[in-house]
C-alpha cells in the first residue's frame, strides 16, 4: 500500500497515456485519434513535471527577495527542480505544433473527401 | 575564428535562410531555388571542414553559450557524427540541385513554403546527427518530424492520408523517446550523453534504466521503420512528391540508425547493450525478418516508387542486424552500409524520380522504351541498381562484404543467408526493369514500326547531373573503401 | 484494430507499473534529479544570470539552444500549415 501511495503520481501518468495511446491505435475517426495523441502528450508532460516536485518545504523556483539578495546561502532543497519545467515548456510547444499540423492534414483530407473516418478516406482512394 | 564556430554553422545556416526564404520568396519567387542551394552549400562547406578537423584533431566539443556541459548544451562530433554530418548536407545538396524542375511541375504553386519546409528539414537531420544532449536530440527530432509530415502530404491522392498515419506512429515514436529521457533524468538528473554515461554503469540493474533502454529502442525502431513497424513508410514514401521522397527516404531511416548507434553504445556502453540485455538478439532477428519481409514484399510490388520502399526497409534490416550481430566487423560494415545506403537510396529515388517527371506515372509498367529515352538516366540506374545487388566496383558491395564477414565470424548463418536471398531478390527486382524498359512486349504492333517512333527524351540536366553525381559517388566510395574505413569508420566502432 | 490496441496499450502500461518500481518516491528531495544538475541552477542562477525566476534563467540563458528549437518548431508548424491549407488561385494559373 505504502508503494502505490509512495508513486502515485507516476500510476496516474502511466493511466492517462494508456488512455491517449489506446485511441491513437484504435480509434476510426481522425480527430479522436488527433485527441488521443494530445492526451497522450500531456500525460508525458504530468510525468516530467512530478518528477520536479519536492516535499518538505520547496517552493516554485523563483527566488525571494532576500535569497536573490545574497542574506543567506541558498540550499537546493528550498526550490523545486527548474530543469523538468523548461524541458516542458518545450514539449507543450513541440505538442501544440504537432497538434496543429495533424489538424491541417485532417482538413486537407476533409476538404478532398468530406469525411473524417479512415476506412471511408481508404475507400475513396481505391 | 571562424572555423572554430564551424560545427554551429552547420546547423544554423540552413534554419536561418528557412526563415528567410519565405521572405525572399514574396519578393522574388525565383531567388529561392539558388538561395536553398548557397545555403546548403555553405553548409556542406562547414561539415566539410569539421570532418578534416576531426580526423587530424579527434573530438569536438562545442559548447553553446559557453556553458559547460552537464549544465549547457553541447554539441560532440566525433568520426561517426562527422560522417554523418556529410552525408546528410552532401546528399540534401544534391537533392536541392536536383529539385526544380520536378517541383516546377509537381507543385507549382507552393514552391516557396516547400523550399522552406526543405531547408528546416535538414536542418532538423543535421541537429539530431551532431548534438550530444538527449533532449536537444528530441526538439530536433521534431523539427524534422513535423517538416517530414508537411512535405509528404502535398503528394498525389492519398498522400494525407499516408502523411496522416506517418504523424500518429512518428509521434508515438517521438513521444516513447522522450519518455525514456524523463526514466534517465529522473534516476540520473542528467541529459548530457557523455555524462550520462559516466553515472549510467552503476545503475545497470535498476528497473527504470531497462525501462528507459526498451522505450528508447522502440521509439527509434519506430522511426527507421523496421521491421514489425514499418507499416507507414511505404505509402508515405511512394505517395510523396519526387523531391520529398529522394531527400527524406535516404536520410531519415539512416538517421534513427545512427541515433540507435549512439544511444546503444555512447549512452550505454556496449557491455551493457550486448552482455546484460538480449537486445542484440532481439535486433538481429528483427533484422533478419526485415530483410525477408522487405525483399517478398518488394517483389510483389507493380509500382517502382513502392519497390523501393520496401528495398528501403530491407537495408534497414541490413543495418540493424549488423549491428545486432555486435562484433566489430559487423558494426564496422553497419556503419559503412549507413554511408552506402544514403548513396544508393538517394540514387533509386532520384532515377524514380525522373521517371515521374518524365511519365508522369510510377507504375512499372509505364517504363517502356526509357532505355532508348533516356540512355544516361538508366546508365546511373544501372550502377545504382549494382550496387545495391552488391556487385564488386560498387560500395554495395563492401559494406554486404564485412556484414557477411562478421556474421560468419559470429556463427550465424541465417543472417549469412538472408543477407544472400536479399541480394538474389534485388537482382531479379532490378531485371524486371531493364526487362520492362529495354524489351518490346506491346502484343498490338510489331516491333519495327515501334523502334522508329522512340527518340531520345532525356531528363533535363539539372536533375541528370545529381543523379550522375550520385552514380560517380557510388563508384568512388567502392573504390576508395580502404581508406574510409582506415580514416574514418575504423574510430567511429565502438570498443567492445 | 479495438482488441490489437487494447492488448498493445495494456502491455506498455504494465511495463511501465514494472518501471516504476525502482523509481524514486514521488517528491522526495533527495532523488538523483534533484541532486545531480538542477542544484546549481538554483544556487548560482542569481550570480551567473542575475535572474530571480530560475526556470526563466534555465530556458532562456543555460539551455537557451532548446528555446530557439522550440521557436523553430512553432515555425515549422506554421509554415507546414500555409504549405498544407493555402488555397490555389485558379484564375491566376487560366489567366497563365
Amino acid at each position: 500500500m505504502d508503494f502505490i501511495i509512495a508513486k502515485y503520481n507516476y500510476w496516474i501518468y502511466i493511466i492517462l497515456m494508456m488512455i491517449g495511446f489506446y485511441a491513437m491505435i484504435a480509434k476510426n475517426n481522425l480527430i479522436k485519434k488527433i485527441i488521443g495523441m494530445n492526451i497522450f502528450q500531456t500525460a508525458i508532460i504530468l510525468f516530467f513535471v512530478s518528477i520536479a516536485y519536492k516535499k518538505g518545504d520547496a517552493t516554485l523556483p523563483i527566488l525571494t527577495y532576500a535569497d536573490a539578495h545574497g542574506a543567506h546561502a541558498i540550499r537546493a532543497a528550498q526550490y523545486m527542480n527548474p530543469l523538468p519545467h523548461v524541458l516542458m515548456l518545450t514539449a507543450i510547444v513541440v505538442s501544440i505544433a504537432t497538434l496543429g499540423v495533424a489538424l491541417a492534414i485532417a482538413i486537407m483530407m476533409y476538404k478532398k473527401y468530406h469525411t473524417l473516418e479512415e476506412d471511408e478516406i481508404l475507400k475513396a482512394i481505391k | 575564428m571562424i572555423l572554430e564556430q564551424a560545427p554551429i554553422l552547420i546547423v544554423v545556416i540552413p534554419l536561418m535562410s528557412a526563415i528567410v526564404t519565405p521572405l525572399l520568396g514574396w519578393w522574388k519567387r525565383d531567388l529561392c531555388y539558388p538561395w536553398v542551394i548557397l545555403s546548403l552549400l555553405f553548409s556542406t562547406l562547414c561539415s566539410v571542414i569539421v570532418l578534416n578537423t576531426v580526423m587530424h584533431d579527434g573530438v569536438i566539443h562545442y559548447y553553446l553559450g559557453g556553458w559547460l556541459p552537464p549544465w549547457g548544451i553541447e554539441y560532440v562530433v566525433d568520426h561517426l557524427n562527422a560522417m554523418m554530418l556529410v552525408l546528410v548536407s552532401g546528399s540534401s545538396l544534391l537533392v536541392a540541385v536536383y529539385s526544380r524542375k520536378s517541383l516546377e511541375t509537381e507543385l507549382p504553386d507552393r514552391i516557396v513554403y516547400f523550399y522552406t519546409l526543405f531547408l528546416l528539414q535538414v536542418t532538423g537531420f543535421l541537429g539530431i546527427v551532431i548534438t550530444g544532449d538527449l533532449f536537444n536530440l528530441f526538439v530536433f527530432l521534431e523539427i524534422a518530424a513535423l517538416s517530414g509530415y508537411a512535405l509528404i502530404a502535398t503528394g498525389e491522392d492519398g498522400a494525407p492520408l499516408a502523411s496522416f498515419r506517418y504523424l500518429i506512429l512518428g509521434t508515438v515514436g517521438a513521444c516513447f523517446y522522450l519518455l525514456g529521457v524523463g526514466y534517465l533524468y529522473m534516476i540520473t538528473g542528467s541529459l548530457n550523453m557523455a555524462d550520462l554515461a559516466e553515472i549510467l554503469p552503476g545503475l545497470y540493474d535498476s528497473k527504470v534504466v531497462l525501462v528507459a533502454f526498451s522505450f528508447f529502442m522502440v521509439g527509434i525502431a519506430l522511426k527507421m521503420a523496421l521491421f514489425p513497424l514499418h507499416m507507414w513508410l511505404p505509402d508515405a514514401y511512394t505517395k510523396a512528391p519526387s523531391v520529398a521522397s529522394a531527400l527524406i527516404a535516404p536520410l531519415m531511416t539512416k538517421i534513427a540508425v545512427y541515433v540507435m548507434i549512439r544511444i546503444m553504445f555512447t549512452v550505454f556502453r556496449p557491455y551493457f547493450s550486448i552482455e546484460l540485455l538480449p537486445v542484440t538478439k532481439i535486433m538481429l532477428y528483427a533484422g533478419i525478418m526485415a530483410i525477408f519481409v522487405g525483399a517478398v514484399m518488394a517483389l510483389a510490388q507493380k509500382d517502382f516508387k513502392r519497390m523501393l520502399c520496401y528495398v528501403v526497409i530491407a537495408e534497414v534490416g541490413y543495418m540493424v542486424g549488423g549491428v545486432g550481430i555486435a562484433n566489430a566487423v559487423a558494426i564496422k560494415g553497419a556503419i559503412l552500409h549507413i554511408m552506402n545506403d544514403v548513396v544508393m537510396t538517394l540514387g533509386l529515388f532520384a532515377v524514380a524520380g525522373i521517371l515521374t517527371y518524365k511519365m508522369k506515372n510510377h507504375e512499372i509498367v509505364a517504363f517502356k522504351h526509357i532505355f532508348k529515352k533516356m540512355p544516361f538516366t538508366m546508365a546511373a540506374f544501372l550502377v545504382v541498381a549494382l550496387s545495391v545487388i552488391g556487385v564488386p566496383p560498387t560500395c554495395g558491395f563492401f559494406s554486404k562484404w564485412y556484414l557477411i564477414q562478421g556474421s560468419v565470424m559470429a556463427g550465424n548463418w541465417t543472417f549469412v543467408v538472408a543477407l544472400l536471398f536479399s541480394s538474389l531478390v534485388n537482382i531479379v527486382l532490378f531485371f524486371r526493369i531493364i526487362e520492362t524498359g529495354y524489351y518490346d512486349f506491346d502484343p498490338a504492333g510489331s516491333e519495327h514500326t515501334h523502334e522508329e517512333n522512340i527518340v531520345v527524351n532525356e531528363a533535363p540536366l539539372s536533375m541528370l547531373i545529381p543523379t550522375f553525381v550520385v552514380a560517380v559517388a557510388i563508384i568512388l566510395i567502392g573504390l576508395y573503401n580502404q581508406s574510409i574505413l582506415i580514416n574514418i569508420i575504423q574510430f567511429a566502432v565502438p570498443k567492445l | 484494430m479495438k482488441t490489437v490496441g487494447l492488448i498493445v496499450s495494456m502491455i506498455v502500461g504494465a511495463f511501465l507499473i514494472y518501471g516504476t518500481m525502482d523509481m524514486p518516491d514521488w517528491g522526495d528531495p533527495n532523488s538523483p534529479a534533484s541532486l545531480h544538475v538542477s542544484p546549481r541552477y538554483i544556487m548560482n542562477t542569481e550570480t551567473e544570470t542575475a535572474t530571480p525566476n530560475i526556470v526563466t534563467a534555465v530556458l532562456a540563458d543555460y539551455r537557451g539552444y532548446d528555446t530557439l528549437g522550440e521557436t523553430v518548431v512553432i515555425f515549422t508548424a506554421g509554415m507546414a500549415c500555409v504549405l498544407l491549407l493555402r488555397r490555389r488561385n485558379k484564375f491566376k494559373k487560366n489567366r497563365g
